[in-house]
């Protein structure tokens, strides 16, 4: 494939965003009539990279490349104007105007006269669109009355719109196209993709490896913000594709396994009977006290739903769950706090953080009790608790003062981890991607962290970004999939199974 | 994740802290008292009796009501909320104090306070369980305290002819108009509730990042009720100012109040979006509207033609103060 240019290049592309670099000099090209796969784990910087090509983020260097010439792209609409289209994971039709509406939206031309919609032109162009996908959802239906996959081929003959607005083919990218399909829906779109490649070049982006690799031509593997790797789906094994999208840690001490503390035979802290919610149904599992269990699975497995509604984060629809021997009423975050349960949010800095407000108040945010003498805050005996956790985690900041936000992504969580540890009652912490855009060392700094709360006798409910990391810090792992466990695995000390063993269960 | 060492990146001295940047806080912190202290030197220049002690202490006088009743709703705004029945809840507050005064003479006050507070937290509950965001709540509940207030009065002013009753709020103590005093004692306890106990942090952990404060286990609906609570107290009080100033109840009486007092609030820079700002702030904003108000008449501009003026100072300040970073779809 040489000659001329490929129809989509990205050189170098770098986005970062405070305390975490997304992209750090992605590099990969789409050819004309290729169907592209990107593969990687949460993280990985995968919708940073569809967004930056699309227009919705800018990133910082990097360049990218539509038939060779280089573009600075505004927004979806420039993006489409230069032949880029996007078929969201999150659908971006409007549920209220009909098939033919949406496929036009923005790109009306002869159907609008006078600023009025001529309905019957409309119709008839936007069949034009859905006969290219040769797709027989009838234009006039309101888009709300189709199924999720019906809507999907809406917004494939949306972007196909593209086509009549440039003179050469598009790229269209599909994010997470599969991830709520079911089985059959997914054989149409699978033909569907293979009809689209005659006419254009598609981007199919998944974290499912065996669809990656029944679609595309190219699959390129993303980790931590670039590509590691670019395989043929007819010569790879699976297997090297697991490793290569794991990846390696430096060595086991990154992972202090050697403070990972025996919890054999200590008392069963929180048992978990048939937890049930939107996302996840029956759920079954214990933790001992002073054990770090981890949670394995990939998006849409439920795990989040699962820890989320321990917390009172999330409502659960059904389930007993008992603390220490006692009944444990699941609903609001208060009540959890005071049941001795803290919780460390993945979104660290809407979630986990009130950014303006300093670090001490930050850090006595959840247990305030500690520093008040009745309902009056105690500035000394703040200041010495503060001062006491910073020197202890080892937290970078100019003052107990500073407004949090100033701080690096490591030491804002580490913060959050202290403003539960200061609770002598702490019974259960639960982790929700503790180390998400960390750096190398922080996440080694958080490791430690774990490891001393748990041998301390706190039971850890553990839920990470990569199965290495969950694999590593747990004394057991529990895998999900589709809402449900399927399978428990014993992660001792000294005896980690392979991760590849896990991710089979998890996909 | 090989052996590649990310660099740890450091967020950049003018790297945005969620919110307005570093240069614009500091001049939303220092813009009110440099604005209050321009107005003082131009409308002395134009009057030089202005800056005599007994026409500044009558001017402080005739802020008192405003003052109070923006020092409520900035406890409102704080929390990232709005309230905008305490207008019409201080006329109703009139009403019941004129009606109240024979029966119950100074004792008044109470009833009055509670019953408003009360209206408040029946606002703020609404909110909070119906999920219906407080710009409508209270927007309704602005309608039905103006309703009451007109059914109770029978839609005609009230003439309070105890004076000894309310004697307590248009009396000088010290040579200090009593009124001032009372405001700036609400101030104080207020301003000391939100410094030293953790109610103040709480209704601005909310105001910045409502999120956060849930999943830290803040009791995020109790505050914001208790917030409204005070919004409602404080409206009360500011009637019972009202009724003291003119020596009658009437169902309209504090109506025209709400627009200066939210203008009070936010050109003394406290963000509408919630999480930046104070009280001290608020009685900044509040001595600035009042100057202004002054001016205007001093130079000669018809009372009739204020609103316009607060409809420009409203979107001005908001324009400054406004943390963007919050506003993800404008409506």
């Amino acid at each position: 494939m040489t000659g001329s240019p490929p129809v989509l290049s990205v050189d170098g592309l770098t986005k970062r965003y405070p305390g975490v670099t997304a992209l750090d000099g992605m590099s990969f090209e789409v050819r004309a009539h290729e169907v592209v796969g990107l593969i990687g784990e949460n993280g990985a910087g995968k919708s940073t990279l569809l967004k930056s090509l699309v227009g919705l983020v800018t990133p910082d260097a990097g360049t990218i490349r539509v038939r060779g010439e280089a573009v600075r792209l505004r927004g979806v609409a420039h993006a489409g104007s230069v032949g880029i289209g996007m078929v969201f994971q999150e659908q971006s039709l409007v549920p209220n105007l009909t098939v033919a509406e949406n496929i036009l939206l923005g790109a009306e031309r002869s159907a609008v006269r006078g600023g009025v919609y001529r309905w019957r032109t409309m119709t008839a162009l936007a069949q034009e669109q859905l006969d290219k996908i040769g797709s027989t959802i009838d234009p006039r239906a309101r888009t709300d009355t189709l199924t999720f996959a019906q809507r999907q081929m809406v917004e494939v003959a949306k972007v196909l719109t593209i086509e009549e607005r440039i003179a050469s083919e598009p790229v269209v990218l599909l994010d997470e196209p599969t991830s709520v399909l079911e089985r059959d829906e997914i054989a149409t779109l699978f033909a569907q993709i293979e009809r689209l490649r005659k006419r254009a070049s598609v981007v199919f982006v998944s974290h499912r490896l065996d669809e990656v690799l029944e679609v595309s031509d190219r699959v390129y593997v993303l980790r931590n913000g670039r590509v590691v790797a670019e395989v043929d789906p007819a010569t790879v094994d699976a297997t090297d594709l697991h490793h290569l999208l794991i990846g390696r840690e430096s060595g086991g001490s990154h992972y202090h396994d050697e403070a990972q503390h025996d919890c054999d035979g200590a008392p069963v802290r929180l048992r978990v009977e048939k937890l049930s919610t939107g996302g996840c149904r029956d759920v079954s599992f214990d933790i001992r006290a002073g054990e770090v269990l981890g949670v394995a699975g990939v998006q849409g497995s439920g795990r989040e739903d699962v820890c989320r509604a321990l917390f009172g984060a999330i409502r659960a629809s059904g389930g007993r769950v008992t603390l220490d021997d006692r009944p444990f009423r699941l609903g609001s975050p208060r009540a959890a706090v005071r049941s001795g349960v803290g919780y460390v949010p993945s979104e660290r800095r809407t979630d986990g953080i009130v950014p303006p407000m300093s670090v001490a108040e930050n850090l006595s945010m959840a247990h305030v009790g500690e520093v008040c003498a009745g309902p009056v805050l105690q500035a000394r005996r703040e200041r010495g608790l503060v001062e006491q956790w910073v020197r202890r985690l080892g937290i970078k900041t100019p003052s107990p003062q500073t407004p949090i936000g100033t701080l690096s992504g490591g030491n804002q969580q580490k913060v959050v981890l202290a403003r539960w540890m200061i609770d002598d009652d702490l019974r259960l912490l639960i982790l929700d991607h503790p180390t998400r855009g960390l750096d190398v060392g922080a996440k080694s700094d958080v490791y430690a962290l774990i490891r001393d709360l748990a041998a301390a006798g706190c039971a850890v409910l553990l839920l990470s970004d990569t199965l290495e990391e969950t694999i590593a810090l747990s004394h057991r792992v529990v895998v999900m999939k589709d809402g449900e466990v399927v399978t428990t695995v014993e992660t001792p000390k000294g005896a980690k199974p392979d991760p590849v063993v896990i991710l089979e269960e998890m996909v | 994740m090989s052996t590649d060492t990310a660099p740890e990146v450091q967020p950049a001295a003018s790297s945005p802290v969620d919110g307005p940047s570093r240069v614009r806080r500091e001049l939303v912190r220092f813009m009110p008292l440099l604005i209050l202290g321009v107005l003082l030197v131009l409308l002395s220049l134009r009057n030089p009796d202005l800056l005599t002690q007994r026409s500044l202490l009558t001017m402080a006088d005739s802020a008192a009501p405003l003052m109070v009743l923006a020092v409520g709703i900035t406890v409102v705004i704080l929390c990232g909320g709005i309230d905008l029945s305490i207008g019409a809840l201080a006329s109703f507050a009139s009403v019941l104090t004129a009606l109240w005064v024979p029966t119950m003479s100074s004792a008044v006050v109470v009833p009055v306070v509670l019953v408003c507070a009360l209206a408040g937290v029946v606002q703020g509950w609404i909110h909070i369980a119906a999920r219906v965001p407080s710009f409508i709540v209270t927007l309704g509940g602005m309608s039905l305290w103006t309703g009451l207030a007109l059914a109770f009065s029978g839609a005609s002013t009230i003439a309070v002819t105890d004076l000894g009753a309310l004697r307590w709020a248009f009396t000088r103590v010290g040579g200090w108009p009593s009124a001032i005093l009372v405001a700036l004692g609400l101030v104080a306890v207020l301003g000391a509730v939100l410094r030293f106990t953790p109610f103040g942090r709480w209704v601005s952990s909310i105001g910045h990042a409502e999120p956060a404060a849930r999943l830290a286990g803040l009791p995020v609906s109790g505050v914001k009720i208790a917030a409204f609570g005070i919004s409602g107290a404080c409206a009360g009080l500011a009637g019972v100012l009202l009724v003291a100033r003119t020596f009658s109840g009437a169902p309209t009486l504090g109506d025209s109040l709400l627009l200066p007092a939210v203008a009070a609030v936010i050109v003394g820079g406290t963000a509408i979006t919630g999480g930046h700002g104070g009280l001290f702030r608020t009685v900044v904003g509040a001595l600035i509207v009042v100057l202004l108000r002054v001016g205007l008449s001093l130079i000669g501009v018809d009372a009739g033609f204020e609103p316009i003026f607060y409809g420009l100072l409203i979107i001005i300040a908001v324009t400054v103060t406004i943390d963007r970073s919050k506003v993800a779809v404008l409506k």
